[in-house]
């Protein structure tokens, strides 16, 4: 099975790209004092038909809205996950749902990981705080479809204990023979007693990676990506294997609106997951 | 090779028609006391073809409004059992655009490739879709500083249904109103519009020279004020991206977004919730945004991916000169040099590309 031939139209109700389809929330976790996870429904169960990486248009009558990266493997079709940070409006309004309650969905937007050209490959995922959402997509979805996959390694890194996210998977993780997981936090509290300090300080625990054969996604804040990056490249991983996601401010998704433009490129629609050698040449990219 | 010629008398039988079936909207006068000269022309609705003035010099404003508008509303909501419903507002209202110069042609088809490109935006289509277009040539400049020569557009490439060619306002006698046009159908609605008008007549060899005449006149009637010519700016502009310039301009500038709010072919947007007082209905709206402006491209928590004005000015100049250019073999800037005109900070942008040239 391949989820992406599946992809239908993304969607949108009615006449107007601009009119989300009514989410149903199922279940809400709380995650962290800022973070909660919404599990949503489309109508009639209908799959998002996303790929890992891409993002949706999340929104609040009367409120607004904001792009949120799918936090779950379209290889779990019957509904999706979203991880939300509260920092403003929409956000916060968001925080209120409860199972039951309907959310504005527009998307699957953007453009996410090519999961075809990770097939048959060694795959090296490191994440950076709320970057564990997006990525995300991707782990669960090498974890489903395993015998695709050569060696699996995970590196995450939060800046706190109390910042860690999905708790549970990072349980289940470590426990599992299917990835090689590593964890690490910037400051340590006084029951902690796994690895302290940044995430490039995990790299030595990593076996020696085939250059030509494994493929690096980095999803974290832009600050983090500079010091992976040199990181993967010390391996001898070649630029055309690595990629990374982007945050911009988003408005439309749909490349009409142009806020979220790094230099020339939206990233609403060529991204938010860029090769690393496309980013090179955008001199805003990673400012 | 010209489609018809008519006299000015048919001309405004068959925009007086059009008004019956359409809003009409056109250049026209108003006395600004405060400018030099003092009047300035605005596109606006108007009942009959005599209220126009097709000999305008040049409008404040492109007529982008009429099919972008600054605010609009995309869909009214309804919140209902903890759900909600849509319904979408799409424009439907007939409307006549007449007298639309080269320049803001070209911008027209710059919006109507962005919004039709997938997924379309349907508000900016249906309004498209519902308006018939009549542009009207210039044969000299409209006014100093313009350099639409420089980039080709003070000829219509297209984004009309019929152009007009001021046949015996010359070079010399341009600004008095002719008394024939020359008429190019641009598409099939353009066409009838004056077969099935019955005016016009059908050109004559003498007519054609005379066009020929018109053309070669404004040949020469337009100046060039860049150094390195458009084709070029890409280029140019590649190897500028560190040049002190974009700081030392940036300076002056205000950030007031002023240079976006008069371009015609600046198309970003916002997207705001309104609520209806009290009830449990609103609309999702759309406003126009500006690159210049200050949080344009601001995120939560406060980072700003260009918070220096250098950064949105040589963002500006590079989406008007290059990205757009090389993105849709269009033109991302069409010479109106309104920006110009509007800046306080009178930040000019032929000068910054003849600057940057200087430089390198
Ligand atoms: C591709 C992408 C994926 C994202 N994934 C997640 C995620 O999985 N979880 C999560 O918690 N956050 C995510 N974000 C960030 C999230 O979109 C912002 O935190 C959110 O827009 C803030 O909106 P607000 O109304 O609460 O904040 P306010 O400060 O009130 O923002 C007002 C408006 O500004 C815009 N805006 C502000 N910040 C951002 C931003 N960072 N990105 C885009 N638009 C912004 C939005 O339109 C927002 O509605 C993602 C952003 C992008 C671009
Ligand atoms: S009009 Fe002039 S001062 Fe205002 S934002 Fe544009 S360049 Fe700056
Ligand atoms: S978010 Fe509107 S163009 Fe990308």
């Amino acid at each position: 099975m391949t989820v992406l031939e599946a992809a239908s139209p993304p969607a949108h109700a009615g006449d107007s790209t601009y009119i989300p389809l009514a989410g149903m929330v199922r279940r809400v976790t709380k995650l962290t004092a800022l973070e909660q996870l919404f599990e949503i429904r489309l109508p009639n169960g209908r799959p998002l038909g996303h790929s890992p990486g891409q993002f949706v248009q999340v929104s609040i009558m009367g409120v607004g809205e904001c792009p949120i990266s799918i936090a779950s493997s379209p290889t779990r079709p019957d509904s999706f996950d979203l991880c939300v940070r509260r920092v403003g409006e929409v956000t916060g309004f968001i925080h209120r749902l409860r199972p039951g309650d309907t959310v504005g969905i527009r998307g699957p937007l953007g453009h996410g990981f090519d999961v075809d050209e990770l097939h048959g490959r060694d795959v090296l995922i490191v994440a950076g705080g709320l970057g564990l959402a997006p990525a995300r997509s991707v782990i669960q979805y090498i974890l489903d479809e395993r015998p695709r996959f050569g060696q699996f390694h995970l590196l995450y890194g939060a800046r706190e204990p109390a910042e860690l996210l999905f708790r549970d998977d990072l349980t289940r993780w470590r426990q599992s023979p299917d990835v090689n997981f590593h964890l690490t936090v910037d400051r340590a509290d006084e029951q902690w007693r796994g690895h302290t300090g940044v995430v490039t300080t995990l790299f030595h625990r990593l076996p020696r990676l085939d250059p030509d054969n494994t493929m690096v996604a980095i999803i974290g804040p832009p600050i983090m990506f500079k010091f992976v990056v040199l990181e993967v490249l010390a391996r001898r991983i070649p630029q055309k294997n690595v990629f990374c996601s982007l945050e911009r401010r988003m408005k439309c998704g749909v490349g009409k609106c142009g806020h979220c433009q790094a230099n020339n490129v939206y990233v609403c629609t060529e991204g938010p997951v860029f090769r690393y050698g496309q980013l090179k040449a955008l001199r805003e990219a990673l400012e | 090779m010209l489609d018809r010629v008519i006299s000015r008398d048919d001309l405004h039988a068959l925009i007086d028609g059009l008004a019956l079936q359409r809003r009409l909207i056109g250049p026209v006068v108003r006395k600004a006391p405060e400018c030099r000269p003092p009047w300035r022309y605005f596109y606006q609705p108007v009942d009959r073809a005599e209220q126009l003035d097709l000999s305008f010099s040049y409008c404040v404003y492109s007529p982008k409004p009429f099919l972008f508008p600054p605010q609009e509303t995309l869909f009214q909501f309804e919140r209902v059992d903890g759900g909600f419903t849509a319904r979408p507002q799409l424009a439907d209202r007939p409307t006549a655009l007449v007298g639309v110069h080269p320049c803001d042609l070209n911008a027209i088809q710059l919006l109507d490739h962005v919004f039709s490109a997938a997924p379309a935006d349907r508000h900016y289509r249906a309004r498209r879709d519902n308006t018939f277009i009549v542009g009207v040539d210039c044969a000299r400049p409209c006014t100093d500083g313009v350099f639409c020569a420089d980039l080709d557009s003070h000829e219509a490439h297209g984004g009309f249904d019929v152009m007009l060619y001021p046949l015996d306002g010359d070079a010399e006698s341009a600004g008095t109103t002719p008394g024939r046009y020359g008429v190019v159908f641009g598409s099939r609605a353009g066409g009838e519009w004056v077969r099935y008008g019955r005016r016009g007549e059908v050109p004559t060899a003498a007519d054609e020279r005379t066009f020929d005449r018109y053309q070669r006149q404004k040949r020469t009637a337009f100046p060039h004020a860049l150094k390195t010519p458009a084709d070029e700016l890409p280029q140019l502009l590649e190897r500028s991206y560190d040049s002190l310039l974009w700081e030392a301009t940036a300076r002056r500038c205000y950030s007031c977004g002023s240079c976006n709010l008069v371009c015609p072919t600046c198309y970003c947007f916002d997207i705001k919730d309104q609520t209806t007082l009290g009830g449990d209905g609103g609309q999702r709206r759309r406003q126009w945004d500006g690159c210049q402006l200050r949080g344009f491209a601001q995120v939560a928590g406060g980072h700003n991916f260009r918070s220096r004005p250098a950064a949105r000015l040589r963002h500006r100049i590079y989406r008007k000169a290059k990205w757009i250019r090389e993105r849709t073999g269009l033109r991302g800037c069409v010479g109106c040099a309104r920006c110009d005109r509007a800046c306080t900070a009178r930040i000019n942008t032929v000068e910054i590309y003849n600057q940057l040239t200087e430089e390198v």
